[in-house]
């Protein structure tokens, strides 16, 4: 499952954007889930917008806390929102901006990408200056930056759900497409599709998945990345302790997880496994 | 058969559509707009034959529901929260008339303070006018609700007004795919009301008169056996259902995993989805747990439950609603039905997803622990902020 979160303002087309990416995933033969969330409801106010795509049907219905992609429709919220808030390493973050993906703050293991939506937009006649109108065109820079949608179904999904404008919509996606800014290469799918659902592996382990433990081999100045987890959300499962590949995890004498640091080489499957996601892969300088 | 991507309001607004309803009229109010949106768009491109009735409020909107079912039409209303309240006095005439009205009614909190997320304190708070209550959990499963809840009204032992309840976002504006059926089968499952005209135009009479204390007793015993009677015709009404689109719901409380369960949730509309994704993931870890979603909330299926109750040590109830001064209504009820049953299992009470608060899969797990756990005595409520929020300065 891919989970992408949408920030944008009131009237910018968040909301339509993550419904026409549901649209498009469906075409594309995907299973999709899309809503937002209101605030107030008024012009200009921030509004978060969220989508999951799958291939076989939704099992959640609840807002995206971890998500895989994070796109913001208007660069002026990253320094009032926290956009980048939970999400994943190896995740990727887009923001309509005319300046390069290299200005843009990310936590670590973030991929970035910019696309100039705004001009794009404008130049199609898709809102006016102070309210473009740019959610087709930050669709199509989705599309090439993280293949979660193909831009074929997208442009289908444009000429069937937009009730204004569909051509300049749709040549407005194609350009989003061809110009968006990556700072790396194009994400490689298989880098978003994180496992999240442990339910769906058939046997879990009774204990760690790891005979042997990294001890001799300091396997801990690998670590880019450290697990930080959130004990008073954790339900003591144990998926953590079992998945670990180097036996890095520690049961505490009431069953909760405790990093072993010596041993951790920050891979983030616990963040993974983790069903509720107490678990946060941050920065070693962040790192308690 | 086609596939298409949609809300919960324009699932709900399909299903109108397929049902053919003769007269609309509602008030539009947050998260319900959307859903009478979409009818005045079927009513003005023709593809709906109905009258659209404008009104100055939600009171008025039910008035002329009622008023439009007694003449025979099918008729449908929806609305949310205040609008809800509003209609309050007219919610008894309409159950009262035995006006077989269909309403699509948003699950939305009750101010103050104002909000607008998804709550059932609206519908709860409603349960003794007379209204079956249903309570769908996705897009696929409001319209299917839509259709059947007219055809059950209708019935002529059954003759009741019906809610189709939505959880406002988290269904009411969550698109998903849903299989959308060819008008000529809902035809066949839901043909046109026919023999119910109380009234007729031209033909003077009168509807609900004075009725002293030597008639109304019977008046409302009637009430009471024709809401019974919807125990036993959903099963028949959902398996002509099933005949026709190869889908059903679970009846009036549709259990997932519960066989063998040591303990199970009982969850209405939404979180119910996110609680059977938890129960798969418990019980791939080995944990005997299960899920019991209440459709059906009016009238209660008590037998179901207490079958159910049977055969669990534990039920966790999960309300979207406080009964100040009580607990969670919905467990009240099912602690109240439990205790005719043979074997009653401890019953807690969780409050969870109030005024439009998340339900994620790690509080459904945490409720799955408190459930299986030694205490359990009083109402949890679930994801409570430790800080006290001042609310009188």
């Amino acid at each position: 499952m891919r989970e992408i979160r949408f920030h944008g303002r009131g009237g910018q087309g968040a909301v339509v954007a993550s419904e026409l990416l549901a649209q498009a995933a469906f075409l594309d033969g995907k299973e999709p889930q899309s809503f937002p969330f209101f605030g107030v409801e008024r012009r200009g106010a921030p509004v978060t917008a969220y989508a999951r795509i799958d291939d076989r049907p939704i099992g959640l219905r609840t807002s995206i806390v971890a998500p895989d992609v994070v796109v913001v429709l208007d660069p002026g919220l990253l320094g009032t929102t926290p956009v980048t808030d939970g999400l994943r390493p190896g995740g990727l973050l887009l923001v309509n901006s005319a300046r390069p993906p290299e200005r843009l703050a990310v936590p670590p293991g973030v991929y970035r990408a910019t696309v100039d939506a705004t001009a794009i937009a404008v130049e199609h006649g898709l809102g006016s200056r102070t309210m473009p109108i740019v959610n087709t065109t930050v669709l199509g820079a989705l599309a090439r930056a993280s293949g979660v949608v193909s831009l074929e179904a997208l442009q289908r999904a444009i000429d069937r759900y937009v009730p204004s404008r569909p051509r300049e919509n749709r040549a407005a996606a194609a350009d989003g497409f061809a110009s968006v800014r990556l700072l790396d290469a194009v994400v490689p799918p298989e880098r978003l599709a994180v496992p999240v659902a442990p339910g769906a592996s058939p046997t879990i382990p009774e204990g760690p998945v790891a005979t042997v433990p990294s001890r001799s081999i300091r396997t801990a100045a690998w670590r880019t990345l450290t697990p930080e987890i959130e004990l008073a959300r954790c339900t003591r499962c144990n998926f953590c302790w079992k998945y670990c590949p180097d036996d890095a995890i520690e049961l505490d004498a009431q069953g909760f997880p405790r990093i072993v640091l010596d041993s951790c080489k920050g891979c983030g499957i616990c963040a993974a496994v983790c069903p509720p996601r107490t678990i946060a892969m941050v920065g070693l300088e962040e790192a308690a | 058969m086609t596939r298409e991507v949609l809300s919960g309001n324009a699932a709900q607004a399909y299903a109108v559509r397929l049902a053919r309803a003769q007269v609309v009229s509602a008030y539009p109010i947050t998260p319900q707009t959307t859903i009478v949106e979409q009818l005045s768009r079927f009513v003005a491109d023709g593809t709906l034959d109905a009258r659209f009735v404008e009104v100055e409020s939600e009171h008025s909107a039910l008035q002329v529901v009622v008023s439009a079912s007694a003449l025979g039409a099918r008729s449908y209303t929806a609305t949310s929260s205040q609008g809800l309240l509003l209609m309050h006095e007219l919610l008894h005439w309409a159950a009262g008339l035995r006006a077989p009205i269909v309403m699509g009614v948003v699950n939305r909190a009750v101010a103050p303070p104002w909000n607008i997320g998804a709550d059932h304190t609206d519908t709860i708070s409603q349960r003794d006018t007379g209204w079956v209550q249903l309570y769908p959990e996705s897009s696929q499963e409001v319209l299917d609700t839509v259709l059947q809840a007219f055809r059950l009204a209708e019935l002529a032992e059954v003759r009741l007004p019906a809610m189709v309840n939505e959880d406002a976002f988290y269904l009411s504006h969550t698109v998903e795919p849903v299989d959308v059926p060819p008008a000529e089968l809902v035809d066949r499952f839901l043909p046109p009301r026919e023999g119910h005209a109380i009234l007729r135009p031209g033909v003077v009479a009168r509807l609900g008169s004075f009725t002293g204390p030597d008639h109304y007793v019977e008046f409302r015993h009637e009430l009471a056996r024709a809401t019974d009677e919807v125990l036993r015709r959903l099963p028949e009404v959902e398996e002509e259902f099933r005949r026709l689109t190869g889908r059903t719901h679970g009846g009036a409380l549709a259990t997932y995993r519960t066989d063998d369960a040591d303990a199970v949730l009982v969850t209405m509309g939404t979180m119910s989805t996110t609680a059977r994704t938890v129960v798969d993931e418990l019980r791939a870890a080995g944990r005997k747990v299960g899920l019991a979603k209440l459709r059906l909330f009016r009238p209660l299926p008590e037998e179901e439950l207490r079958r159910l109750a049977g055969s669990v040590d534990r039920l966790g109830v999960v309300d979207r609603a406080f009964t100040f001064g009580a607990s969670g209504p919905v467990a009240g009820e099912v602690r109240a039905a439990l205790y005719a049953a043979p074997q009653r299992p401890r019953v807690d009470s969780f409050l969870a997803g109030i005024g439009g608060r998340d339900v994620t899969p790690g509080h459904v797990h945490r409720m799955f622990e408190e459930l299986l756990g030694p205490d359990g005595a009083e109402t949890v409520w679930e994801d409570l902020a430790p800080t006290e929020v001042g609310v009188h300065g």
